[in-house]
């Protein structure tokens, strides 16, 4: 029996240690519910130290145009395919780009979609930013790059996506973009270009230092957007003359004028610093598998023309020789030795291989040269469009070849009247004239490999382009398939696009990929589907 | 007598129905009596004993105390009375039946079984077995060290159902672990990794592009996956909770199971120190290299001669083995005249000239040097010890172990280190309060791993190397007279002595893991802890490269280097507590109810250029190119909410209910707070019907379990941003928006999962069976979709899809044979099979591209398993024939290739214990699933597999093969003839040829261990000694050519493409182990 006061003292105790553990459990219950303190903190927890979200039009059109310049006159696209298509270049080691194989859809894909996610929508966001600040100075140099990089995948490609494109993230803008028709993308091209320039009229420099191009002047922009008018109003000149030469007539005669100079030229200047290296010289600084190609060595040979130094090196030999386009690996490879080079001009200083020296690391990349706006004119003017006549074009014609040669450093006067004197080169006019400007024209767009190839593809020219013996398909692609991805997940719309424009393979003509009325060159095109 | 009793007589009146024990009418009989005990004398409940002859018997009460009567018409006879309780071995007895009470006591000694005793589960709460609802499987340190692999993923290969475990090779590289399949489209499928209670990274460094993604530097090395850093040695046991229903109490952590790791701790030893020391040292070679043909030489076209290894020469730019024949010639290696257009017209050697070679310019025999690839590789060996410490008192525990692992790799000049420090105790403060805390250090250094993939693997450069190529001399020569590579191509490889020696790479992690607790026993039936833990490890990669190697660096400059450092500080902390309480004799009630909060905190910082100014400087005051930077900060946490409670009903039916809030900071406020509940429940039928247990069945339990669990995003998921560049453009600023849409109204991934189990015990616990089915579903699934390149965005982030995965577990453990004599064979099985279905992705959307390499994707298909290869094709005419353009296949479409999901997958251990010695071995089977390899492309693409003879000629005026198939341009049967070359290039990027059936049985590993002489333990104050001879990876059975079948090279989701991995090493070797 315990005493009562012991008992006493026990119960309180009992009543005491109940409290405490009720204490402790409510005290550990506090702490925990603090530990919790939920909800408001921890949104800011998520605040993005890493990335800005917004960016200035500046820096987003700096890179937006350096990614662009890279795509399409560099190494995935140009030196990919353009320039083998085109003949300037040939592979020597392996042969699966020149022999077509590795321009099949899975290779090609990633050009086309990059070329939309990067500086397409850059571009789009520089628009965007222009037009909400009515700063013309801004959102038209935009429209211009935009206007260069899409000519490129319409030409390409053929039917594209392109008025819905680029919407995914404004409010009720599809992921999903259909293809719009060839011409109506070009049709767009030509009112963008026309109301660039027109607004350029009265814009300020304020893309300033950030425009890589033309330091945002306005008037350089301007003849930029009239010059490219000329370009794509040439393009369609088989398919539909009357507008043709309606917008070359606006192209020449829109405020501004077009180029009139090499100083004119839409260049990217590259830094050259090892990070920012003209895309050409990056790739030769490892790679020594291309050569010049025999069509377009024999025909500079041919005509002893005096930019061969510059395009090329001489073999071993002391001699200026190409390789076939498209043949097998083992044919192929004894051209290492045996096929020039490119020229000095092309090369990084050090190489991997050898080393030749040479400024190619800040080589300029030229979007657009005042070269080819005047064989533009010169062509205008045989096919009496655009305001020009027949009688101006040898002058222009003339002008061409000698831009050229300014372009490429060729400064031997003598050299130059001797050249334009020859037979081959000296304008004979009509259908025969409008091979030589064909020809030049291809020429002068050594380094951009693309647009000789869209020239060849509406000019035939030269007809000794023709597809090697181990080409995959006895022609020259006219388009590339459809990229693996909007298949993938675009499905539908690429469907449609091929339902509208033909099979998705090498061999369809895309809209204004019709047959020249003049001139013709037989049988290149057998076997075309 | 309580409900056992009431049980006994039950089990009587069963007996009757069930007319078991006809004899039992008879009162006459000899009544038998005692009391069954475990070691220690504490009384066994539930033990059957019997007399099997009779079929007579009873079960023991809570006393341990049995009793029944033997029939009248046995009397005079001796019989044997079996006293058997599932986890102890069985006692028996001879006993004569006088007709008068007899007593009779047994003591059982505990046996291993699969089927009771203690589990780790959630949370680190230990279970009853028997009381679990849910799938956990244990596996203890026993039955993980046989194979001493110092990596602890590796060792649960083959032991744990309803894992699939793929290893990318390399010597402390990565293993990719997916518990019942892969439930997130994009998310990491890897289940968490808790070690003694704390969340432990196991950051996934395995993948082909490693790091961020180092623009100048794809070296695909594989970092290792940051769990290895456990030492298997301080392993106690590792449970299994396999997939949501038994983690629910994770909440957005549980979804791919979680893996629990418990350390060894220190015991009471009355003040004693104990030592054990585990010493291995094993010798380690390459398991499987490719199958090389030695019949033809470097070359194209049947041609070759050396000049300067850039097409100088004949082919010599080219890197493929189709030249000439490997006949001894020393003369005509090339054609006269030289024209090899047309392949099939003759061709005469050129007699005149010498076959010149990158070593032997004037000339040396045409000969193959079938060991060239084989003898780069070194016999590798790996040392690991580790040796610890523990011991305590009743009021202090303590444990320290040290372990290092030293490996020479296989491939040379690479060297791997690993120090792991692990100090735990535990005080008794009071009676009441129990302080507790480890800590853990480790270290690991690693020395030019090798690379894997294509820019600068070593197995890369083994699908292109000349069969006629002397490894020994680029071995002896890795630099030129001119100071630059020497090597026997220069277009597109190093020479690869170069790359392990003139490229320092190094890769060191410092890392610091450690959890305090504190447990204050509240009451009887009440404890608090509260728990922090942290894992804080910082990483460094440095990778370098000398002036002239042919990638990565810029010509103009003496070298380049990349450098790559990460910083991780994840932090745990929980308030818990738990409640045990019985109410009366029928019924025990647990509950736990508690609070965490995580907090995750990341870093990484990398620069690398392409230039630098000084040879073998390699920082950035060096950098002649100025560096490219990047830096990625992040932030995460989650805070949490949770409580389970369960009721146990007579020992042997439980339910329990879970549920856990978590609120993330990954998700909009509007969705950051998400509940998830989880039910469960056990039923011993065998205790419950126990009757059960009077065949040769002694235990049956079915579980059931139903859970919702699910996941929240990455960080910063949320909003779109822009990124800008640390290399301006000249001076001028670049910034890009990203290519990713990010989704404002992201919600969390849900995970519903059922699942109902059956575990049989039968002959006393000699054999058992684990079933499991279960069904999960995981849907809302956050990925960073694919879309439409024209819609502006690459990806876009989004809450999408179900995939869902049903599948069958089992486990099988046999004792066939337990002899008087001590020989014991032990055997296990386990198999799993899942199957895994996409069922929906975004409207409209019917595939998700998880990965793309080598332009085939592996993709989330709906209405296919997740992870099908979708490659090129053959191109084929309406009757499935080959179509064929100029006697070539053609490659067309890209379609659905196969699953990458193994039909099942399954271990086979075996054990085998003779007095001292010992013998275990384990097979693992994986059957089904596809792989990609592109090892075998290039192979058969270079000419240099054994494979790609097919079609070679007698030496080239008669070369070639005509291919089965329709003439695409005629329509007519195929005719015209190629030549083995152009057969073996045609086949480039079709995943169709080159996509294998990834069946394999491997023998995982092998032991066989004696323990030595006990005079001769104790002369060494050791209680045992074991020395015991290991190999691990010992055979591979596969139909999958030139691989070995278990790699791929990414331990990510990327699961299904092989390429140029470092192959697995077998080890062979010796391994002593000391216990106190």
């Amino acid at each position: 029996m315990i005493p009562v006061t012991r008992r006493h003292t026990y119960m309180t105790n009992m009543i005491l240690m109940t409290n405490m553990r009720f204490f402790r459990a409510a005290a550990g219950a506090a702490v925990m519910a603090g530990l919790m303190a939920c909800g408001n903190g921890l949104t800011d927890v998520n605040r993005n130290p890493n990335n800005p979200t917004d960016a200035s039009a500046a820096s987003l059109f700096t890179n937006a145009t350096r990614t662009s310049v890279e795509r399409w006159l560099g190494t995935t696209y140009d030196w990919r395919g353009g320039e083998f298509m085109a003949q300037h270049l040939a592979e020597v080691q392996y042969t699966d780009e020149d022999t077509y194989k590795r321009l099949a859809r899975a290779f090609m894909t990633g050009t086309f979609d990059a070329a939309y996610y990067q500086e397409l929508e850059d571009l789009r966001k520089v628009i965007g930013k222009g037009i909400a600040a009515n700063d013309a100075g801004i959102w038209a140099p935009a429209s211009v790059m935009k206007v260069w990089t899409s000519d490129f995948l319409t030409d390409s490609w053929g039917d594209i996506p392109y008025s819905q494109a680029l919407v995914s993230d404004s409010a009720g803008g599809s992921g999903k973009p259909p293809y719009d028709k060839q011409q109506a993308v070009y049709a767009d091209l030509f009112k963008t270009t026309s109301d660039a320039a027109t607004a350029l009229g009265s814009a300020s420099a304020s893309l300033g230092a950030a425009d890589p191009i033309y330091k945002g002047d306005p008037a350089a922009w301007q003849r930029f957007a009239n010059s490219l008018h000329a370009r794509l109003a040439m393009r369609i000149v088989n398919v539909d003359l009357a507008t043709a030469s309606a917008e070359l007539a606006k192209a020449f005669s829109a405020a501004g004028g077009v180029f009139t100079s090499n100083a004119d030229n839409a260049a990217l200047v590259w830094p050259g610093d090892g990070i920012n290296d003209n895309p050409l010289s990056a790739s030769l600084q490892t790679r020594d598998d291309y050569r010049m190609s025999q069509t377009f060595i024999n025909i500079l040979r041919g005509y002893n023309d005096p930019r061969l130094p510059v395009f090329a090196h001489t073999t071993a030999a002391g001699t200026y020789a190409g390789a076939p386009n498209g043949v097998n690996a083992p044919t192929a490879q004894p051209y290492i030795v045996s096929a020039s080079r490119v020229g000095t001009i092309f090369f990084p200083g050090a190489t991997s291989y050898t080393t030749f020296g040479g400024p190619g690391a800040t080589l300029p990349s030229e979007l657009l040269t005042y070269s080819e706006v005047l064989f533009i004119q010169a062509e205008a003017a045989e096919r009496n469009m655009g305001g020009l006549n027949s009688g101006q074009a040898a002058l222009f014609y003339n002008e061409a070849i000698a831009a050229s040669m300014e372009q490429w450093g060729v400064t031997d006067a003598a050299a130059i009247a001797s050249y334009l004197a020859r037979p081959e080169v000296a304008y004979q006019g009509g259908t025969a004239g409008l091979t030589q400007i064909a020809i030049q024209k291809w020429i002068s767009l050594f380094g951009d490999g693309g647009n000789a190839w869209f020239e060849w593809r509406r000019t035939c020219q030269p007809s000794t382009i023709a597809p090697g013996p181990a080409a995959v398909v006895s022609y020259v692609p006219r388009r590339f398939y459809y990229s693996q991805t909007e298949l993938s997940v675009n499905g539908a719309n690429v469907l449609a696009a091929v339902t509208d424009q033909g099979t998705d393979n090498f061999g369809t003509r895309v809209w204004w990929d019709k047959p020249a009325s003049a001139p013709t060159c037989a049988g290149v095109t057998l076997g075309i589907p | 007598m309580g409900m056992t009793g009431k049980i006994s007589r039950f089990l009587a009146i069963a007996s009757v129905v069930f007319g078991l024990a006809p004899a039992l009418a008879q009162a006459q009989g000899t009544s038998i009596s005692g009391q069954v005990t475990g070691t220690g004398g504490a009384p066994i409940v539930g033990a059957s004993v019997s007399i099997p002859t009779l079929r007579v018997g009873a079960f023991t009460d809570e006393a341990g105390r049995y009793s029944f009567t033997a029939p009248a018409s046995a009397t005079g006879t001796t019989v044997t009375v079996m006293a058997r309780r599932l986890g102890f071995a069985p006692s028996s007895a001879q006993v004569a039946l006088s007709g008068g009470p007899v007593a009779q006591n047994f003591s059982l000694s505990p046996s291993a079984t699969q089927l009771t005793g203690v589990v780790v589960t959630a949370l680190g709460l230990t279970k009853e077995r028997s009381q679990l609802g849910t799938a956990v499987q244990t596996v203890s340190s026993g039955e993980l060290n046989t194979s001493h692999d110092m990596n602890i993923l590796n060792q649960l290969s083959g032991k744990v159902s309803g894992v699939v475990m793929s290893q990318s090779g390399t010597q402390g590289g990565s293993t990719n672990i997916v518990i019942r399949g892969q439930n997130s489209i994009t998310g990491d499928n890897q289940p968490l990794f808790i070690v003694d209670g704390v969340p432990i990274s196991n950051e996934n460094h395995g993948s082909f592009s490693c790091c961020g993604g180092l623009a100048i530097d794809n070296t695909g090395k594989d970092y290792g996956s940051a769990i290895n850093d456990i030492n298997p040695e301080d392993v106690a046991t590792v449970s299994v909770l396999k997939g949501p229903n038994a983690a629910a109490l994770y909440g957005s952590r549980a979804a791919n199971g979680v893996i629990l790791i418990t350390t060894k701790k220190g015991a009471n030893s009355s003040g004693t120190v104990q030592t054990q020391l585990t010493s291995s040292y094993t010798w380690d070679t390459p398991s499987i290299l490719p199958d090389y043909q030695n019949q033809y030489g470097q070359g194209a076209g049947g041609e070759f001669l050396f000049v300067d290894g850039q097409g100088g020469g004949v082919n010599d730019g080219l890197d493929q083995s189709f030249g000439p024949r490997l006949d001894g010639r020393t003369t005509g290696c090339n054609f006269v005249p030289n024209s090899p257009s047309n392949p099939f017209a003759p061709h005469t050697y050129d007699t005149s000239v010498p076959c010149s070679q990158f070593n032997a310019p004037n000339g040396a025999p045409w000969v193959a040097h079938p060991d060239n690839v084989s003898s780069f590789f070194n016999t590798g060996k790996t040392l690991a010890n580790t040796l610890a410490f523990s011991g305590g008192t009743d009021r202090a525990q303590a444990r320290l172990s040290v372990g290092s692992q030293q490996v020479e790799g296989i491939v040379p000049n690479n060297t791997f280190r690993k120090f792991n420090s692990l100090l735990s105790g535990s005080l008794n403060v009071t009676s009441r309060l129990t302080a507790s805390g480890d800590v853990q250090y480790i270290n690991n250094d690693n020395h030019n791993r090798a690379g894997t993939g294509y820019n600068s693997g070593i197995l890369e450069q083994f699908v292109w190397f000349g069969r006629q190529v002397d490894m020994n001399v680029l071995r002896q020569n890795m630099t030129s007279a001119s100071g630059g590579l020497y090597n026997w191509n220069y277009d597109f490889h190093n020479n690869p002595f170069w790359l392990q020696y003139q490229n320092p790479g190094e890769d060191v992690r410092d890392r610091v893991t450690g959890n305090l607790s504190a447990r204050y026993h509240v009451a009887d039936w009440l404890d608090a802890t509260i728990r922090t833990g942290s894992d804080i490890y910082r990483w460094q990669i440095n990778q370098d490269y000398a002036q002239g190697n042919i990638n990565y660096t810029n010509p103009s400059y003496a070298g380049a280097y990349t450098q790559y450092a990460e910083y991780s500080n994840a932090n745990n902390s929980d308030l818990m507590l738990n409640a045990n309480k019985r109410a009366g004799s029928h019924l025990q009630f647990n509950g736990t109810l508690g609070g965490a909060r995580r907090l995750e905190r990341y870093n990484n910082d990398q620069q690398y250029t392409a230039g630098i100014i000084v040879p073998g400087i390699y920082n950035s005051s060096n950098a002649g190119i100025t560096p490219t930077l990047t830096s990625f900060v992040s932030k995460r946490q989650v805070n949490s909410l949770y409580g389970s409670g369960s009721a146990t009903f007579n020992d042997w039916w439980t339910v329990e209910v879970t549920g856990r809030n978590d609120w993330s900071s990954t998700l909009p406020a509007a969705t950051n707070s998400y509940f998830y509940p989880s039910i469960n429940t056990s039923l011993v039928l065998s205790d419950a019907l126990p009757f059960l247990k009077s065949g040769p069945l002694s235990y049956v339990k079915v579980r059931g379990s139903l859970a919702n669990v699910g996941a929240d995003a990455a960080p910063y998921q949320l909003q779109t941003v822009y990124i800008g560049q640390s290399t301006k453009f000249g001076s001028l600023p670049q910034v890009t928006l990203d290519n990713s849409q990010k989704d404002p109204n992201l919600k969390p991934e849900k995970t519903n999962s059922g699942e109902v189990g059956l575990e049989v015990g039968l002959l006393d616990g000699r054999a058992t069976f684990d079933m499991s089915y279960y069904a999960k579903s995981t849907t809302n699934q956050i990925v960073n979709l694919t879309v439409s390149p024209a819609s502006g965005f690459q990806s876009q982030i989004a809450n999408l899809g179900r995939i869902d995965n049903k599948g069958f577990e089992a486990l099988v453990d046999l004792t066939p044979i337990r002899t008087a004599g001590g020989f014991q064979w032990n055997t296990t099985f386990n198999y799993s099979q899942n199957q895994s279905k996409v069922v929906s992705l975004a409207p409209g959307i019917d595939t998700y591209v998880i990965y793309t390499d080598w332009y085939q994707n592996l993709e989330a298909r709906v209405g296919q398993p997740y992870g099908v290869i979708y490659g090129y094709k053959y191109d084929r005419d309406a009757k499935g024939n080959l179509l064929l353009n100029n006697g070539l296949p053609g490659t067309g479409a890209q379609g659905v290739i196969g699953s990458i999901q193994p039909k099942w997958i399954g271990g086979w251990n075996n054990d085998f214990r003779f007095g001292s010695v010992q013998l275990s071995f384990l097979f693992d089977f994986h059957r089904g699933g596809k792989i990609f390899s592109v090892t075998n492309m290039w192979g058969d693409y270079t000419g240099i597999f054994k494979n790609s003879l097919k079609g070679r000629e007698v030496d080239w005026n008669n070369p070639g093969l005509v291919i089965q198939g329709t003439d695409a341009a005629t329509g007519q049967p195929n005719t015209t003839r190629v030549t083995a070359e152009q057969y073996w290039e045609s086949l480039y990027y079709n995943a169709e040829q080159y996509t294998y059936d990834d069946s394999y049985v491997k023998l995982r590993n092998l032991r066989f261990g004696v323990d030595l002489p006990v005079n001769f333990a104790s002369w060494l104050h050791a209680s045992s000694v074991n020395v015991a001879l290991i190999g691990n990876n010992l055979w591979t059975h596969t139909k999958v050519p030139n691989i070995d079948p278990e790699f791929s090279y990414s331990t990510g989701n990327a699961q299904g493409f092989e390429f140029a991995t470092i192959p697995n090493t077998r080890s062979i070797g010796l391994n002593l182990r000391i216990v106190p």
